[in-house]
């Protein structure tokens, strides 16, 4: 494989995390547009981690997840009574706060004769991991992939369970949930937490790659794409953010010879996909159709 | 005297972000929508107009008819893509992510008719005087009497004509306004018209009291119309001047005492407070009382 290719599916798994993430909040029926806030959390934490306190990678990585998760349970905590443009602006709100204070953050070191560390909007440079460990593009795009995979297989097995289906009702209709026993609190709780881990792996793994983070990496551009991922992709099954992120990034790099008219065919072109399929093109009704086709032979 | 000139210029530059949350809050209020490519299909308007000036040469009265009729076509054309599709109940968060692709494609073209980044826009009224050693432009007084003035007219489109009538008619249960016989595809693209001519003049007049577009303007607009909106309180004409001169006096404010560089912390950390302690803004309903409001999801 071609160098070019392999950063251009690097970049597709990175960003399939926040696809992913945006998809868990999506599905209890809420939309975000501060998914770009863990990510860049994530990615920070694991800089801090890294750098300042020299832990290991894995807890680096781990500790950054955490944070997330609890962040994210702290916010939907505090917005626990907001739906709609409420929660959306809540969101925002939040991870403009944050991009705007790591604007503001500056502790420059030195380490091994590099110029390291938080300094505001010029950001975090030197983030060494891959190269100390002497990974090249190709071998870090297939540990992204394993993770990646390994989170899929979670996914799956989320979506087989009770969880994913209450949570499903939870999204669609409050009142039919409610009159069927299904308490919203926890789930919209738990998604919304866990939403905020995955971003926070995705980001970590993101400063990892390119080893150098700035604040405006993770403007509210970021956050808006990842939902727009998931809404061409579809609600249905896990795989369609990942197919939202793909024809994204893979047909944006296709189009390169357009260059000029890029985002003018590719808008005019998302807008057109969502008049066809409303629900995205792998939507719940697709999904379901699928999933009866593998799962269920026994039957009928 | 400082903390007067301060809160002074606060409300004088916040009258132009009540403009835009108006604009906001009349698609939101009425239709039910976020209209994500408002902002940029308000800076495309802008620079077409430039671009015909500077082919025709028409003069400021020129530039602001065209930046009207292109801003009210470019609309109609975002309504039919984006929302016209998407108009069941279900549709609200599609018809947002198709309006921020819409967004991205508007961005584009104006940065094709803006070539240089950044263009001169003509200004009108450059005077400014004095009022017991309180500085004061004419053209920033004008926006704010503008800002007053539309809200009445919103106000008297929305609730004493007929087309008022039709458009509350068609947000309230679109369904059953078609079912009585209401045109609800041309009611819709009027709304979004109408909006997109008042949110043209408002861009006119903020353009021209800053003299230059830059290819920001349009994101600028997005964002600090919905945050004005969002802190006056959804779907409240009042509100939405108010929230408008709200954020411009925390921002002259917090200028003022703490630095350039906190401003939009402090806006956006107000934002979160008001969201989480009273959310439906300042003016707005307690949104938690109001059944059908606690069900809409967005």
């Amino acid at each position: 494989m071609s160098l070019y290719l392999v950063t251009v599916l690097t970049n597709i798994c990175l960003f399939s995390f926040i696809a992913l993430s945006a998809y868990l909040i999506l599905i209890v029926g809420e939309v975000s547009f501060g998914q770009q806030a863990f990510f860049g959390i994530g990615a920070y934490s694991l800089a801090i981690f890294y750098v300042y306190f020299d832990l290991s990678i894995i807890y680096s990585i781990f500790l950054g997840m955490v944070i997330c998760f609890c962040l994210g349970l702290l916010l939907s905590l505090l917005t626990i009574k907001l739906s709609g443009l409420y929660f959306a602006m809540a969101t925002l709100a939040f991870a403009e706060v944050f991009r705007l204070s790591m604007n503001l953050v500056r502790f420059p070191i030195e380490k091994d004769g590099r110029a390291t560390g938080l300094n505001g909007p010029e950001g975090f440079e030197n983030i060494r991991w891959i190269f100390e460990n002497n990974i090249d593009t190709l071998g870090f795009f297939y540990i992204t992939l394993i993770i990646l995979t390994i989170l899929l297989f979670c996914f799956f097995i989320l979506e087989r369970s009770f969880i994913m289906k209450n949570a499903r009702i939870v999204g669609k209709d409050l009142i039919l949930a409610q009159s069927l026993g299904i308490n919203p609190r926890p789930y919209r709780l738990f998604f919304i937490g866990t939403a905020g881990g995955i971003s926070g792996l995705g980001g970590a793994l993101f400063a990892l790659a390119s080893t150098y983070i700035e604040p405006a990496m993770f403007g509210m551009m970021l956050g808006v794409h990842s939902l727009a991922y998931t809404i061409i992709g579809g609600l249905g099954l896990p795989i369609g953010p990942l197919l939202g992120v793909f024809i994204d990034i893979g047909l944006l790099e296709s189009i390169r010879f357009l260059s000029e008219y890029r985002m003018i065919i590719f808008g005019g072109l998302v807008a057109i996909i969502l008049i066809f399929y409303p629900e995205g093109i792998i939507s719940p009704r697709i999904a379901s159709r699928i999933k009866r086709f593998f799962f269920s032979k026994g039957f009928k | 005297m400082e903390f007067l000139q301060t809160c002074l210029d606060g409300l004088l530059f916040g009258s132009a972000y009540s403009l835009l949350a108006l604009s906001f809050s009349l698609l939101f209020g009425v239709m039910k929508r976020v209209n994500l490519a408002f902002g940029s299909s308000l800076l495309l308007s802008a620079v077409f107009a430039l671009w015909v000036d500077s082919i025709l040469s028409v003069g400021i009265i020129g530039i602001f008819l065209v930046m009207l009729g292109s801003s009210a076509i470019i609309n109609i054309y975002v309504e039919k893509i984006c929302f016209y599709p998407h108009r069941g109940n279900y549709g609200a968060i599609v018809s947002m992510i198709s309006s921020f692709a819409i967004w991205m494609q508007l961005d584009d073209l104006s940065s094709f008719l803006l070539p240089d980044r950044t263009a001169s826009f003509p200004s009108f009224l450059p005077d400014s005087f004095f009022i017991i050693d309180l500085f004061i432009r004419i053209d920033q007084l004008f926006l704010f009497f503008i800002a007053v003035l539309m809200t009445g007219v919103f106000f008297y489109v929305l609730y004493k004509t007929n087309y008022g009538l039709l458009l509350r008619g068609v947000s309230f249960d679109g369904e059953l306004a078609r079912k009585l016989g209401v045109n609800s595809s041309r009611i819709s693209s009027f709304a979004f018209a109408f909006s997109g001519v008042f949110g043209a003049i408002a861009a006119f007049l903020i353009l021209s009291t800053e003299s230059q577009v830059t290819p920001f303007f349009g994101f600028w607009c997005t964002l600090k119309g919905l945050v004005a909106m969002m802190l006056g309180g959804i779907g409240s004409l009042p509100g939405a001047i108010i929230g408008g001169l709200f954020l411009g006096l925390i921002e002259s404010n917090v200028i003022n005492y703490l630095g350039a560089e906190y401003r939009d912390i402090c806006t956006y950390l107000i934002l979160l407070f008001i969201l989480v302690v009273k959310p439906g803004g300042i003016m707005g309903s307690a949104i938690l009382r109001d059944e059908r409001a606690a069900s809409e999801r967005i």
